[in-house]
């Protein structure tokens, strides 16, 4: 019974690592994000057109999604 | 009033410079009539064109006052087709692991969190790679060619080339899909610090060409008629 317990132990430690596995993804993913919206920035700067303003909005979007996706995974693994 | 065109040393010589101005901006051609390729291309009016004639609302962060966008090229859409279907490919790769289940040791939350992680990473990557076509054009002026190169997140590079500077240009146009499709790659000697700018797989190339060749003619007769702008 005891081993069976450490076991158990052992395979809570194992999914514990996972999730930071899947949260330390998840917030390079964010800071992948942050860069997505700086860069879109940088480019309307460079060369404008009349697709400025979506694409903002999209990369800003691409980046709400990231952070609601990392809400999830903090709360729900 | 002195008369138009006339040159003096008298009191009237301000005037007289400012009437000579006048004319010879007034001298300055528009595009349509001197370039063949500006009368005969339609105006584009499409956002997403890889070849954009006189585009509308178009500008970039070097453009000097009166300075007109006549040619605004990217690569051929047809160049994408690589990314999309890997896109294409990988969005549904989570319905066949129904089929091919890897995952099953995984707690359900995890096998969901996995999923929704797959797609966003890749949207995130179809839309880098949207981004760098869209942004990575090549701009022909009634001045000047302006390449802009965005080659990784926040790194780009800008070369630029005075008409009057252009040497040589050469195209290029071979192989089944570039034939197919009718794009190709324009190279253009200057003589300027960046020897040479290169526009790769852009359509049309060979109307490019003939452009720019447009555009330097009428560069070398400003000059020799001492038209200015």
């Amino acid at each position: 019974m005891e081993i069976l317990e450490q076991i158990t132990i052992g395979i809570d430690d194992i999914f514990s690592l996972v999730k930071i596995f899947y949260l330390v993804a998840m917030m390079i993913y964010l800071v992948f994000a942050g860069i997505v919206i700086r860069q879109v920035q940088m480019m309307v700067e460079a060369i404008g057109g009349v697709l400025r303003g979506p694409l903002r909005l999209m990369a800003w979007l691409h980046f709400g999604v990231a952070l609601i996706v990392f809400g999830l995974a903090l709360v729900w693994l | 009033m002195a008369a138009k065109g006339k040159k003096g040393g008298d009191a009237g010589e301000a005037g007289d410079s400012e009437e000579v101005g006048r004319e010879r901006t007034h001298l300055v051609r528009k595009p349509e009539e001197y370039s063949e390729v500006m009368r005969k291309e339609p105006k584009t009016r499409s956002p997403w064109a890889a070849f954009m004639v006189r585009p509308d609302g178009f500008t970039f962060e070097t453009q000097d006052s009166g300075e007109r966008v006549l040619l605004l090229l990217r690569r051929h859409g047809v160049t994408n087709l690589g990314w999309i279907v890997a896109v294409i490919v990988a969005l549904m790769l989570p319905i066949v692991l129904v089929f091919v289940p890897m995952f099953l040791w995984l707690p359900e939350n995890f096998q969901v969190m996995t999923v929704i992680g797959w797609y966003l990473a890749v949207v995130g990557y179809g839309f880098e790679r949207f981004l760098t076509w869209y942004f990575n054009v090549y701009i022909i002026t009634d001045e000047r060619i302006v390449d802009y190169d965005f080659y990784s997140l926040l790194y780009k590079r800008v070369s630029e080339a005075k008409i009057d500077k252009v040497e040589d240009v050469t195209f290029e146009l071979g192989g089944a899909s570039r034939s197919f499709f009718h794009y190709g790659n324009v190279y253009i000697q200057t003589a300027g610090e960046r020897r040479e700018l290169d526009f790769e797989d852009v359509p049309k190339p060979e109307v490019v060409v003939k452009l720019l060749n447009e555009l330097v003619l009428e560069e070398e007769q400003e000059k020799l008629e001492g038209r200015v702008k």
